[in-house]
């Protein structure tokens, strides 16, 4: 205890020091940036229940800090994603059999099965590179490069910030702006939205490869409120256009008993080719004499139909300067895109667009978590575990057999990691 | 309802106290000793890993910063 009072003493001694000088850190740089070298890694491990998707992930991030506040950083992260998806199709009472994305082969579902796709499998690499520098005394900016790759999808991205304090450096202002071009090379191709699965050997319904573009931007203020507690808000909008189908993804149309119908009755999903999200953020950050609490609220809307709602809590409770526990609690909600279906009906109108993609749907998650983290003279470990629970509502009304099924079941993920972080 | 109504007011509420009070808001440079504490910092590897689970099992994503995403996500 005595040696975190000398501590505060010493911020407080650096703080009005640097104010003499005329360089006293601004609200968006303040600690965790003294000069010299950092390294921070992180092994993830993400598993969700019933067999589904589980993610491996490795993420190394370096920056060099220099004494005028510039700062070059850079981050590597490799993931290995195995396991299986929900493939949008609904379960009915007898066997279902679906072709392999690649039309080279057939899978079959058990009667009364949620149809999942156990072909998933892939090696996603990720690079980001960022310098930023100060102009004067209350002005910075920062650029940044992105780049990811996996398998079937490569994404490159370019991004800029621009940060002025005002009043006395308690305000910082905010604005930025990013460019991503994605190309999209599915296995078998892309398929045409709504058009049917076709069997082996015919990719009738698919062609080659495509893109998409995302143009993001962003404005924000942070204020210190107190000498305890400072408050960000910003508002993003983004905006995407091009093939926004997840390529892999079916939709059920069925007959009035609730069944598949026809030849043909798994169409590919088809999404709006265009996309634009609106963003609100707010987050407040609370200093007690030993610990910290971090509270915020985050409301999205698209042009898609979906609301969202999110609520999110963070409590650092520094047992010593060295160790603290930091419990964390998520709560997230969202309406359905206005399109969203979880199958078609035959004898109806198509629509012009449509997806069973449960990540549209009408749902609600929770995330309960807590990190343990311990400094030594060798640099910070860090341990994580949190738990994930998401449960979405089909559509509304049902048909015949489908009332029998939990049509969109529930999601349940483990997510644990480990950290070490030095400073060099 | 009642939560999406009361989670809707209670951001609106944050929202304009916040934008109404700025002004007159801060502390001095010696004032800031708290602030400069590691622990009132965003950790920015946790929050990466969580904007990529969520990005790619939740319809929206970003808010703090750029919606982030560069992934196929299934």
């Amino acid at each position: 205890m005595q040696l975190k009072k000398f501590a505060s003493l010493g911020g407080a001694l650096a703080a009005a020091t640097c104010g003499l000088l005329g360089s006293q850190p601004s609200v968006a740089s303040a600690a965790g940036e003294e000069a010299g070298w950092q390294s921070d890694t992180s092994l993830l491990y993400y598993g969700e229940s019933d067999s589904r998707v589980t993610d491996v992930s490795l993420r190394t991030a370096l920056r060099r800090a220099w004494d005028d506040g510039s700062k070059l950083s850079g981050s590597l992260t490799l993931d290995s994603l195995t396991g299986a998806s929900p493939t949008g199709a609904v379960p009915t009472d007898s066997v279902q059999t679906f072709t392999r994305p690649s039309g080279k082969g057939q899978y079959t579902i058990g009667s009364n099965e949620q149809p999942l796709d156990d072909t998933f499998k892939d090696t996603r690499i990720a690079l980001t590179a960022n310098w930023d520098q100060p102009l004067g005394d209350a002005m910075r900016y920062g650029v940044g490069l992105t780049f990811s790759t996996e398998y079937d999808y490569r994404h490159m991205g370019a991004n800029g910030r621009f940060e002025h304090d005002f009043n006395q450096r308690n305000t910082t202002l905010q604005v930025g702006m990013a460019y991503a071009r994605d190309s999209i090379d599915p296995v078998g191709g892309a398929p045409i939205g709504l058009h049917p699965m076709k069997g082996q050997g015919d990719s009738s319904s698919k062609l080659g490869n495509d893109s998409k573009s995302v143009i993001d931007l962003l404005i924000g203020v942070t204020q210190v409120v107190s000498r305890r507690s400072l408050l960000d808000l910003s508002y993003t909008y983004s905006r995407a256009g091009g093939y926004l189908n997840d390529p892999y993804k079916l939709l059920t149309v069925v007959d009035n008993t609730g069944r598949p119908v026809g030849v043909d009755p798994y169409l590919y999903e088809s999404r709006p080719d265009a996309r634009a999200k609106h963003g609100l953020f707010s987050e407040w950050r609370y200093a007690f004499d030993e610990d910290s609490l971090a509270l915020s609220y985050r409301y999205m809307f698209d042009d898609w139909g979906i609301k969202s709602h999110t609520l999110e809590g963070r409590y650092r409770w520094n047992f010593d300067e060295r160790t603290y526990l930091e419990p964390h609690l998520r709560y997230y909600m969202q309406s359905a895109a206005d399109f969203y279906r979880t199958y078609l009906e035959s004898g109806a109108t198509l629509p012009v667009n449509a997806s069973s993609d449960y990540r549209l749907a009408d749902l609600d998650a929770w995330t309960a978590g807590i990190k343990f983290a311990h400094k030594t003279s060798l640099g910070e470990f860090s341990a994580r575990l949190e738990y994930y629970r998401q449960t979405a509502n089909p559509q509304p009304g049902g048909v015949g057999l489908l009332n029998t099924y939990d049509l969109v079941p529930p999601l349940t993920a483990i997510i644990g990691q480990i950290g070490y972080r030095l400073n060099f | 309802m009642m939560i999406r109504t009361a989670l809707r007011l209670a951001g609106i509420l944050v929202t304009s106290v916040t934008l109404s009070a700025c002004s007159g808001l801060g502390v001095k440079p010696w004032e800031r000793d708290l602030h400069a504490r590691e622990d009132m910092q965003p950790n920015g590897m946790d929050m990466a890993i969580d904007d990529h689970i969520y990005f790619s099992k939740e319809a929206s994503s970003g808010g703090r910063s750029f919606a982030g995403g560069g992934c196929g996500c299934n």
